[in-house]
């Protein structure tokens, strides 16, 4: 072996970390006996995830394209492979204290969750097209399976089904966007497009806006922004809950991580000042700007009706997805340091409310507002922790998400242009508060209908509060993540 | 009858057959109402970028890279397939029909 290649699998190590774990968790599966509690798979998967972490430290100092420049080693891979992997470790933790994934498939569970996280791993750092569909279809084929996994459940297939529909257009009008984005510029290697892009000084006919066009549909299919985004709430509902956890931040970020690499390296280049500026004749920042504002618009209006408490996490996730677009409007650090800053604290607090739900859903086998009545009262950890999350979610002072907010938009009004934008998120915000808080009435204000004694579990009530501390925590002590995500930011190839 | 051979024999001609396939693919996935009619929209979706992929590969850049991406899509569509004939058949099974139209207990 060379010693490029070497070099190469180096800074793939986290990747390669992980690929060996999984082959080392069917061997483990064949020698463990099935008994009734088997965490071992859990276990597995967070140490794969521990070790990826580290592999990450070790290989994110430098920065640097490799394996031919079709995967890239820079800041935003750091970060979001640290995202990733977090992730998958604390979804799989979800996972198997949660009665919806039985215990005879937790092995299969595990596998399918590393698979998923090494997909995106690759979606993160792919700098050539061939790479990101790959990686895009590595994640989504295996969504499919984890959105199914209630093999006997009418709703959980049928979530598999719609998801499996929706999934294989977009990623078919997604290829062919790329194919004619090939025709064009000739090349399938980010650099060598912006090349070609730059060149043409604007000068860009109509089949470069169809395929750009195409693209967006499948990208925004990953992140389910408007007007791809409604499978999320029928998959959300459907799927089980852990994995519903799972799909709202993990694939999530990961499509958003592909979609800021291709606005900020094929049709944006960096300024001196560290900026970025789009390319001659490719203005996209209107065109983000209205995506942003009618995600969230369409996201919190159709949440307001909703009584399944599952479905209106999953519109609020598409409403999270349209402020966090909005950072990318301004196309400057302030901006990309509050997406950063945003999705740190869209994780901890969503993954968090998902928990609860799973917990709830668990109890009561089913997941509406009524299954809440009271549980605040016979559950005050979980209630608490539930009130945090929520606050977090609607952006009240004191808690991350408002930080994050606050970030975002304040980047928007300094940059000026779009201060319709930054008013309508507000608005926005205080609309969302109307559904989140009915959540809230119903643990806390309403009522049980039975008197009950429930307890929370050690298992849950430990995972709950590590997530609600970190929420709280960020809300009033921020400044280390933002050095983190400035630094971040600084190097982006 | 030259003009034609000579057009079939040209990118132009191979994006016309891309083209079309894509449209039909499109239009495959929105009228059908069978599950197995909507995954062969998929696939004619998938193979119409394939098509495109080998010809701009071939007249365009001279390159061997589009004709790997278009392996790489069919084994993708192979591995969709595998998957999708899988949830279509359990779904099969609890619904004892494969109408896309009864996936609907779910509704806002």
């Amino acid at each position: 072996m060379s010693a490029e290649t070497l070099h190469n699998i180096k800074l793939f190590a986290p990747e390669v970390c992980l690929t060996l774990f999984l082959c080392l968790l069917f061997i483990v599966d064949g020698l463990i006996p099935k008994s009734r509690t088997n965490k071992v798979p859990m276990m597995v998967t967070i140490i794969a995830c521990i070790a990826a972490v580290l592999l990450t430290c070790k290989v994110g100092t430098t920065s640097e394209a490799y394996f031919g420049g079709m995967l890239v080693n820079d800041g935003l891979t750091k970060f979001f492979r640290y995202f990733f992997f977090f992730t998958a470790a604390v979804s799989s933790y979800v996972a198997f204290g949660s009665s919806e994934i039985e215990n005879r498939s937790r092995m299969e569970f595990s596998l399918l969750l590393i698979c998923t996280t090494i997909g995106m791993g690759i979606m993160a750092g792919a700098t050539h097209l061939l790479v990101l569909y790959m990686g895009i279809e590595m994640v989504s084929i295996i969504s499919f399976v984890m959105a199914g996994f209630k093999r006997d459940n009418l709703r959980s297939n049928e979530a598999s089904f719609k998801y499996l529909v929706f999934g294989g257009v977009a990623s078919g009008l997604m290829i062919y966007g790329f194919s004619l984005l090939y025709g064009l510029t000739g090349s399938l290697n980010y650099p060598q497009i912006t090349a070609y892009l730059s060149s043409t000084q604007g000068n860009l006919g109509l089949v470069f806006w169809l395929s750009l066009v195409l693209i967006y549909g499948g990208l925004a299919y990953k992140i389910s922004a408007f007007p791809m985004h409604f499978w999320a709430p029928d998959v959300y509902e459907g799927a089980p809950t852990p994995v519903a956890t799972f799909f709202s931040v993990g694939p999530k970020a990961a499509g958003f991580a592909a979609f800021l690499r291709m606005v900020l390296t094929v049709f944006a280049a960096k300024t001196a000042e560290g900026n970025w500026q789009m390319l001659p004749g490719i203005s996209l920042t209107s065109a983000i700007a209205v995506i942003s504002a009618l995600t969230m618009v369409v996201g919190n209006l159709s949440a307001i009706g909703q009584t399944n408490v599952k479905r209106i996490l999953a519109y609020s996730s598409i409403a999270h997805v349209g402020y966090m677009l909005m950072g990318l409007v301004t196309l400057d650090r302030s901006g990309l340091t509050a997406i950063i800053f945003y999705l740190i604290a869209y994780c901890a607090m969503n993954i968090g409310a998902f928990w609860v739900v799973g917990v709830v859903s668990n109890l009561r086998g089913r997941e509406d507002l009524d299954a809440f009545r009271g549980m605040g009262w016979s559950m005050p950890v979980l209630g608490t922790c539930m009130g945090v999350f929520i606050f977090s979610l609607t952006g009240i002072p004191m808690f991350s998400g408002f930080i994050g907010k606050f970030l975002i938009f304040g980047s928007v009004i300094k940059s000026g242009g779009f201060l319709w934008l930054a008013l309508l998120g507000v608005l926005n915000s205080v609309v969302s508060l109307y559904y989140y808080i009915k959540i809230l009435k119903s643990m806390w204000l309403d009522k049980p209908e039975i008197a009950e004694s429930l307890t929370l579990s050690p298992y849950h009530a430990f995972g709950l509060v590590g997530l609600a501390i970190p929420t709280v925590v960020l809300g009033l002590y921020f400044t280390p993540i933002l050095e983190f995500a400035e630094r971040t930011l600084s190097n982006i190839l | 009858m030259n003009q034609l051979i000579q057009f079939s024999s040209s990118l132009q001609g191979y994006l016309a057959v891309g083209a079309i396939l894509f449209a039909l693919g499109i239009f495959c996935v929105m009228t059908r109402k069978n599950a197995i009619g909507i995954l062969l929209g998929i696939e004619l979706i998938l193979n119409a970028a394939g098509i495109n992929f080998v010809a701009f590969s071939k007249f365009r850049t001279g390159l061997i890279d589009g004709q790997i991406v278009a392996l790489f899509i069919m084994l993708i569509a192979a591995a969709e397939a595998a998957v999708a004939l899988a949830v279509i058949l359990r779904f099969y099974r609890l619904k004892q029909t494969i109408d896309a139209d009864e996936a609907s207990i779910m509704r806002n």
